[in-house]
């Protein structure tokens, strides 16, 4: 980041316009010049990279979400209730 | 000379354990979940959990009670994985090579730390988003759906689901950050 930038807390002109596509770049969502040069980008900068990798593993994440078993989280909670009888017992 | 008792220890251990415990039920079974890739095992896992921490709760001074529990279940499976194969812990250096060799992951460490409570705290943060929010990550994120499906199906612009997504997305980055989960170099 150059140092005016630094200064004012100013992105440079390259990485506000990689931050305005990054999310449809990560979902696949851009033609194939615009995801190439974003992809370049994020190998040579840094910050952007960080940025888009944080993104990245939320995205990764909800991939493997799975909404819990309702009849296992019911049959747990019974389980807490009958806890302390059983364990003062 | 004994130590004064702190405040959390005054309370009852049951009003504790409902106050501290019973809300982490989710969040446990998810990360059981994670841990043991199979559903029975991961109740057996989470009720081994709360039989520790229920004997544990009187210890426990009131202070992130999701890591103190997440933590318990961690040592309960790695006491299960040794259970189901006692020869880990005869010979160091054969449990050595059974670990490195280990085509079941789920004694690594990055599988055991990180990706079950990261994901956890994931769901966490997508069950807090408003309706509308979390709508648009559930097609896209969850269902693998394109903008323009995620649009149809909402009946909304895709400029709208591209906007909502970025700005769900943002908000559960927050909440990852304030959960203590950063990339920063």
């Amino acid at each position: 980041m150059k140092l005016f930038d630094r200064l004012f807390r100013r992105k440079p002109a390259e990485c506000m316009r990689v931050a305005e596509v990054l999310q449809a770049y990560l979902d696949g969502e851009v033609d194939a010049p615009t995801a190439a040069e974003v992809s370049a980008h994020l190998e040579a900068c840094r910050d952007c990279g960080l940025e888009a990798s944080a993104y990245e593993d939320l995205k990764v994440s909800l991939g493997r979400h799975q909404d819990p078993d309702p009849d296992a989280l019911a049959r747990l909670r019974s389980f807490v209730d009958e806890l302390a009888d059983k364990e003062q017992a | 000379m004994t130590a004064p008792e702190t405040s959390a220890g005054d309370v009852d251990p049951d009003e504790k354990f409902q106050q501290y415990v019973v809300p982490e039920l989710d969040v446990m079974y998810r990360v059981a979940r994670s841990l043991t890739r199979n559903g029975a095992d991961a109740e057996d896992l989470v009720q081994d959990t709360l039989v520790r921490a229920y004997r544990a709760i009187d210890r426990f001074d009131g202070r992130h009670p999701r890591a103190w529990l997440l933590t318990i279940l961690r040592n309960a499976q790695i006491n299960r994985v040794r259970r189901k194969r006692p020869e880990l812990l005869d010979d160091p250096d054969a449990t050595f090579e059974r670990y490195a060799a280990d085509d079941d992951e789920s004694l690594a460490p990055e599988h055991v730390v990180v990706d079950p409570v990261f994901d956890a705290e994931v769901d966490d943060a997508l069950a807090a988003l408003p309706e509308k929010f979390r709508a648009v990550v559930e097609l896209v994120d969850i269902g693998g759906k394109s903008y323009q499906e995620a649009a149809d199906e909402l009946g909304v612009p895709v400029g709208t689901v591209m906007s909502r997504l970025h700005r769900a997305r943002r908000r559960m980055r927050d909440q990852l950050e304030r959960a203590g989960f950063h990339r920063r170099a």
